[in-house]
């Protein structure tokens, strides 16, 4: 064997220091537009079909108020989707929270120590499934689905099996009370989603957050404490789905240990939805908010023109099926 | 290029003097002495040494499985040591973490995990230190200011707000360089950093390692393509089997004397001796048309090795991806010992036909890595080990116990996941899957890419020894020595065109090269 000079003709030359800055189609454009658009279109569509009910205050307040529990869950999905992991337990640990919180309260004790209580539980909760996930190295799968198992059994023995009611005005009002005729959830909502925008966007944690759930493997050579960061998001996520239950609860009154099931797949959608909003196809607070408005003014709309709430469940599943199809599609492309 | 092979005389070794940026002796950035490591009761390391000077570029080389990747993961602090010691700048250091090493100023780039797609520029060249904050808070603009300075040692602009997974191979491993020089890396370690990289993106590399190496950093480099260790590396570290072989300057070896070293043994001629086909055709393609490829005949016969070259994106990974069924044909016939196979024929419809793919990605299209090499096996072989439907667990151990005896693949049982394996005996069990249809054509695309030498032998033997049993094999290269070693006869294709057809016994680079650019015949 001789010593040949090495020759790639295998690979494509490109002429040196020219920089590949990557073209995009207009399909690509479109695509990674189109969840947006399909939240326009919708709006259109609905604002067209009752141009007299859809797009007034009143409307918009509702729809605002119908979802503000939702984003609050689906922030919490967005920290752990952010990770790479995800969380099956998000909703049953509101309904715990609330279900603490309810319990509290119907045993006299402090509209504080009620809240308090509430939001150490969620707090607990998300502890629990970081440390089996991120320590104990169970799949986020199997961890938080047998969390979850164990979290709505506990709201079960919490409430006995009933809806608790009859609570204070100081509690109510948390879910119920309106400040400038907008309803308190709604405000907390915002306050929660853009705390939460910050700190994935501007704070190291949150950095370290998206760079292990880009690449694990690299994350962990640069020395970042991967175990630590899983942790916290899983614990982050606990703590945030616990301040929904409370909301939840004050908003209807009453806890049950089911209240705000639907919040687990719903929040999945919101995030699936908004992964396709940008080009990282990583989960993002501004895409998993659009993903929540979709949800939020198809189901609102759909109620307006009358559709029956099991077509609409039906109407969802769909729209996740297109939304993650789109989605895939991109990366396909790529 | 010209390349320093040649020592004048083998007496003058002694006399050759080190690299004139070796030169400077002294103590070196970085030691491994007598370093040993078990995992499960078997050495993956005894007796490993390796001494980087300040301001050299030092080969680390050896076969898979020789242990550069457990030396590099020791000294990186990945793994702690069983025994040995390590020595930083003269100081006895132990490492107990990635971290650790980094902060003394080692650091490993590692070909698969240089960056991370989905964040930034800016943040994948500061991953590895503390990100610019203040309590807590990033602190972006002095982020994008400090990520700009370390590019810019490396001459690179390249837009800091960018997804790295947007950047192109050459650009990914400049950011991952600077993220090394940002943690202040003395001594950098780059495994396969070319793996990826055009002919021209290696220059760039080279320029930029040539001036680190100037600047006083210590570069290991571990690399499978001695052509580029003999441009560009100063001295060089051989292991075998987890053992310390040899440490020279490049200026005093040779390839052929680094590759017998490596592999322990003469190894005799690389490529087998060519056989002779039949006249018996066993496939022929006609005005085959599909995505990037146009207008393709040929035909080949039974017992003959049909090389097929080109640059890449010439069409051809897409024409075997064609032949197997695994892409859209859409004009054009193709006709297996003597039948015209269907347009639309996917692949089980030519396995059927007896025309059989290996595929270039071997991780992630070859072989289910975390699957045991009995059912990596016996995946491909579900209709032949089946009746009614209902799996035979005996028929599947025949075809299983056949493929490791006849391949010599080495592992522990069959039940060892294939993940495990090394490449080259994980490109054995994807040859045994297909090789139990028992394929009148198969198809192999780069079947030695991230290949050993010694194992690389192997395989083309492996091939000479199916043309002999009267099989033909049709194999991409994009090496045009393998092209021309392991072939009877080369095609080469140019934007989608078989550009040049050469009999391989008289086969010349030079003439391969310029059909692989679309010239006609210079001869």
């Amino acid at each position: 064997m001789t010593a040949t000079p090495t020759r790639n003709p295998g690979i494509e030359d490109t002429s040196a220091g020219v920089l590949a800055v990557p073209r995009r189609s207009l399909g690509q454009r479109a695509l990674s537009g189109g969840t947006v658009l399909a939240l326009v279109a919708l709006v259109l569509f609905f604002f067209a079909m009752r141009p007299d009910v859809f797009l007034t205050f009143t409307n918009v307040r509702n729809i605002l108020y119908q979802v503000s529990i939702l984003a609050i869950i689906a922030v919490a999905q967005t920290v752990v989707m952010v990770v790479g992991d995800f969380d099956l337990s998000v909703a049953a640990t509101s309904s715990l929270s609330g279900s603490v919180a309810g319990a509290l309260l119907t045993a006299g004790q402090s509209v504080t120590v009620a809240v308090l209580a509430a939001v150490a539980v969620g707090l607990a909760i998300g502890l629990v499934n970081g440390l089996l996930v991120a320590y104990l190295n169970l799949s986020a799968f199997v961890a938080t689905l047998a969390s979850m198992t164990s979290i709505v059994g506990a709201a079960y023995l919490v409430t006995q099996g009933t809806t608790l009611f009859n609570f204070p005005a100081g509690f109510t009002q948390l879910g119920q009370g309106r400040l400038l005729n907008i309803p308190m959830p709604v405000y907390l909502a915002v306050l929660i989603a853009l705390v939460a925008w910050a700190v994935l966007r501007f704070t190291t944690i949150g950095r370290s957050w998206y760079a292990i759930g880009g690449n694990v493997e690299v994350a962990r050579l640069s020395g970042i404490s991967v175990r630590r960061s899983r942790l916290l998001a899983f614990t982050v996520a606990g703590l945030v789905a616990g301040i929904g239950g409370i909301l939840l609860a004050a908003r209807l009154g009453s806890s049950s240990a089911v209240q705000g099931s639907d919040n687990l797949m719903f929040s999945v959608a919101a995030v699936f939805l908004g992964m396709t909003v940008i080009r990282s196809g990583a989960a993002n607070l501004g895409g998993t908010v659009i993903g929540v408005a979709i949800i939020g003014v198809m189901s609102n709309g759909l109620n307006i023109l009358g559709v029956n709430s099991y077509v609409q469940q039906v109407v969802t599943g769909i729209i996740i099926i297109a939304a993650v199809t789109l989605s895939s599609l991109k990366t396909r492309s790529r | 290029m010209t390349l320093m092979t040649e020592p004048a005389e083998p007496a003058s070794t002694t006399t050759a003097a080190a690299a004139p940026a070796a030169a400077a002796a002294g103590p070196f950035a970085l030691e491994a002495r007598d370093v040993s490591k078990h995992f499960d009761g078997v050495h993956a390391l005894r007796g490993a040494q390796l001494a980087v000077r300040p301001g050299e570029i030092h080969a680390l080389l050896g076969e898979n499985g020789a242990g550069k990747s457990t030396l590099i993961k020791v000294v990186t602090g990945v793994y702690a040591p069983d025994g040995g010691t390590l020595v930083r700048d003269g100081e006895e250091v132990q490492f107990t973490g990635v971290r650790a090493a980094n902060r003394a100023g080692v650091v490993a780039l590692y070909q698969e995990l240089s960056i991370i797609p989905s964040i930034s520029v800016a943040e994948n060249v500061l991953l590895g230190e503390q990100m610019p904050s203040r309590g807590g808070i990033v602190s972006w603009r002095s982020m994008r200011q400090r990520a700009r300075v370390h590019l810019e040692r490396l001459n690179q602009r390249i837009p800091l707000g960018m997804l790295a997974g947007e950047l192109s191979p050459v650009q990914q491993t400049m950011v991952s360089v600077a993220r090394a020089l940002a943690t202040d890396a003395k001594v950098l370690i780059l495994d396969e950093p070319t793996a990826s990289l055009t002919d021209t993106e290696i220059r760039e590399l080279f320029v930029v390692l040539r001036s680190l190496r100037d600047e006083g950093v210590a570069i290991v480099y571990v690399s499978h393509r001695l052509e580029e260790v003999f441009e560009l590396c100063d001295r060089l570290t051989i292991m075998r089997n987890g053992s310390h072989i040899t440490t020279r300057d490049v200026s005093a070896s040779t390839i052929d004397e680094v590759i017998s070293t490596m592999v322990g043994r003469d190894p005799g001629s690389l490529y087998p001796d060519r056989g002779t086909a039949t006249e018996q055709v066993t496939i022929s393609v006609s005005d085959l048309q599909g995505r990037r490829v146009k207008d393709v005949s040929f035909s080949a016969r039974a017992g003959e090795v049909l090389g097929i070259g080109g640059l890449a994106g010439s069409g051809r990974s897409e024409l075997l991806r064609i032949l197997a069924g695994a892409q859209k044909q859409t004009s054009g016939t193709i006709t297996v010992a003597g039948t015209t196979v269907s347009m639309r024929a996917a692949v089980p419809q030519m396995l059927e036909a007896g025309v059989a793919l290996v595929p270039e990605e071997r991780r992630s299209q070859g072989v289910v890595l975390g699957a045991t090499i009995r059912d990596n096996i016996a995946l491909a072989n579900i209709p032949t080990v089946s009746s009614a439907g209902v799996v035979s667990g005996a028929r599947i151990s025949t075809i299983v116990e056949r493929g490791m005896r006849d391949l010599q693949i080495k592992a522990h049982s069959p039940r060892q996941p294939v993940g495990e394996l090394s490449g080259g005996n994980q490109q054995k069990v994807v040859l045994a899957k297909m090789l139990a249809r028992r394929p009148k054509v198969l198809l192999m695309d780069e079947p030695t890419r991230g290949i050993d030498v010694g194992t690389k032998a192997e395989i083309y033997r492996l091939i000479r020894q199916l043309a002999a049993g009267g099989t033909t094999v049709i194999a991409v290269s994009s090496e045009l020595p393998e092209l021309i070693g392991m072939s009877d006869r080369v095609l080469i294709m140019h934007e989608g065109r078989v550009s040049g057809e050469v009999d391989a016994a008289d086969a010349d680079e030079e003439v391969l090269l310029s059909y692989c650019y679309g010239k006609a015949d210079v001869r």
